[in-house]
């Protein structure tokens, strides 16, 4: 199998996702809302999970959450990663409706002082790799202040 | 943080086969670390096994079912070939390992009651320990390869496996108090059995609990003995109907219950409405209804164990003990072989006996209610694999006739 040769930066051009990735470059936060139900959707995956509705519309959002879980990575899994170890990933529940939770990185904090459900923020922050030229910018999240 | 929806899946209902099929024979490939074999070599000498451990002959074999994820499984082209014979073979995809090691038997049992097939194989393979370098193969790849998992996913780092589960184990934690040590005594318990049992990877190698806590962190909170191995190895069971189990030379083990659940979710964990649950709590109750029994009923348990946490988390969604009671129910030797509540995976399972999807799971099982497990339970009579993928789950209910 051959990965992208970017891989793992994401394909900032895949239909479903496009917004979600040009949102990040002008400094937003952008999920997908359906047009019958006003639920948020994620992931964009064509229709919408609550109602089956077929329309969606890319949304701004706040960029407040909560942080609903997290890992330590402490050994990178694959070597585009050991650059970055150790770094904290895990899951944000969004404020606006805490079914989404989207995937990033908890950047600007002490690992030690997480907290399951805490609140944070988005932060803008570009995803680069050794021995790529380019970066993507990516939501990052970083807690409040307490 | 609202509820869970409880519909974040839902179950299948499976048409009834108890009592129509048993489990006529067993067999399992040379369990081992990378060894330069291919899987389909890996599965010619399972099913080979499994067919003297039935007393059949090749062309005995009018079934084969495997699964068409990888592409590298034995087909009915490969069998025809390996074994030289010309004859006619039902086939079907929805068979192999992990959540289809469980649900296969059902549809063998629709496929044998329909005359499609007497005698059906199920088979599954892998030489992931050999073509592990740079993820060419194996449970890694096969995620990145997904494109919204490549796209929202992989970029921030939350891959591969250990990460999603690390991450789902800190939320049981919050959420119902789960310990480091209570982890560590589910990965103690099948290494202990894997001490027991000669074909294990991990045969030699000792874990204490101590250990286990001193360990580094891979990913918090894992470690690396929270997380399977990766493995050259595979399985394969034969099946007939109950009737023709009983000319056949094993004790008859039949196919009690079969029980199938679905997330809405896919295998994006991240989105999943309960993400401390599996969709074992909508296959198990169907399972355990159709075999007319109770997780009361049962004496040894195998489940599909990525991590540890998927071992709690089955053992609590089949229902062995209260939701967000895992963590309790699992320390000391409850799931010991020899006097513990509720033995588990007597073998090993993929922590400490091979990385080889499930379907090895199933084989112990079926010793175990013939008497013949390294690790054996005594007088093991009800016994009950949970398969599982993330999308699915499935309960597999087996007897001793």
């Amino acid at each position: 199998v051959k990965f992208r040769d970017d891989f793992p930066l994401p394909d900032t051009d895949w239909p479903p996702t496009r917004e979600f990735w040009a949102a990040a470059a002008r400094g937003e936060l952008s999920v997908p809302r359906c047009d019958a139900c006003a639920r948020f959707v994620w992931y964009p995956d064509g229709a919408c999970r609550w109602c089956g509705g077929g329309a969606l519309t890319w949304t701004r959002v706040a960029g407040r959450g909560s942080l609903f879980s997290w890992s330590v990575v402490r050994r990178a899994f694959i070597p585009q990663f050991a650059a970055d170890v150790p770094y904290v990933t895990g899951l944000v529940a969004l404020e606006e409706d805490p079914a989404v939770r989207l995937v990033t990185r908890i950047v600007d904090a002490d690992p030690a002082a997480l907290r399951v459900d805490m609140e944070v923020r988005v932060v803008f922050r570009p995803l680069r790799f050794p021995d790529l030229a380019r970066s993507v910018v990516a939501p990052m999240f970083t807690p409040l202040p307490a | 943080m609202p509820a869970p929806p409880a519909d974040w899946g839902f179950p299948t209902p499976l048409e009834d086969v108890s009592r129509a099929i048993a489990i006529a024979g067993v067999g399992e490939a040379d369990h081992t670390k990378a060894s330069g074999r291919g899987p389909k070599e890996i599965a010619a000498q399972a099913i080979e096994r499994a067919l003297a451990d039935a007393g059949l002959e090749a062309g005995d074999v009018d079934g084969l079912m495997y699964t068409p994820f990888d592409g590298q499984q034995f087909t009915a082209a490969d069998f025809r070939a390996h074994f030289a014979t010309t004859h006619e073979i039902w086939e079907s995809t929805r068979g192999g390992g992990m959540v289809w090691a469980g649900s296969a038997p059902h549809e063998a049992a629709l496929a044998i009651r329909a005359g499609r097939a007497r005698t059906v194989l199920n088979v599954f393979s892998v030489a992931w320990a050999t073509q592990r370098a740079e993820m060419m193969g194996g449970p890694g790849e096969v995620h990145a390869q997904e494109l919204f998992k490549q796209n929202l996913e992989v970029p921030f780092g939350w891959f591969p496996q250990p990460v999603y589960f690390a991450t789902i184990a800190r939320r049981h934690m919050h959420e119902y108090g789960t310990t480091a040590a209570q982890l560590g005594a589910i990965a103690v318990a099948c290494r202990r059995h894997a001490n027991r049992t000669p074909t294990a990877v991990l045969h030699d190698k000792p874990l204490t609990l101590a250990q286990y806590l001193e360990s580094p962190l891979l990913c918090d909170p894992f470690r690396k003995e929270d997380c399977c191995l990766i493995s050259d190895g595979g399985g394969a069971y034969v099946m007939t109907s109950l009737e023709r189990a009983r000319d056949l030379r094993a004790p008859v083990i039949e196919v009690a219950g079969v029980g199938l659940g679905t997330s809405c979710t896919a295998a994006y964990w991240a989105q999943q409405g309960d993400i401390t649950a599996t969709p074992q709590v909508f296959a198990a109750p169907g399972g355990f209804r159709m075999a007319g029994l109770t997780p009361a009923d049962v004496d040894v348990l195998a489940c599909y164990d990525p991590f540890t946490i998927v071992s709690l988390m089955q053992i609590e969604d089949i229902g062995f003990c209260a939701k967000g009671e895992g963590g309790p129910f699992v320390e000391g030797t409850t799931l010991h072989f020899d006097g513990g509540r509720l033995p588990y995976n007597t073998h090993g399972g993929m922590l400490s006996h091979a990385y080889v999807l499930g379907i090895a799971h199933v084989v112990e099982l079926v010793r175990q209610l013939r008497g013949e497990a390294a690790a054996q339970v005594p007088d093991a009579r009800v016994a009950v694999y949970g398969g599982y993928t993330g999308p699915q789950a499935s309960t597999l209910v087996l007897r001793r006739v």
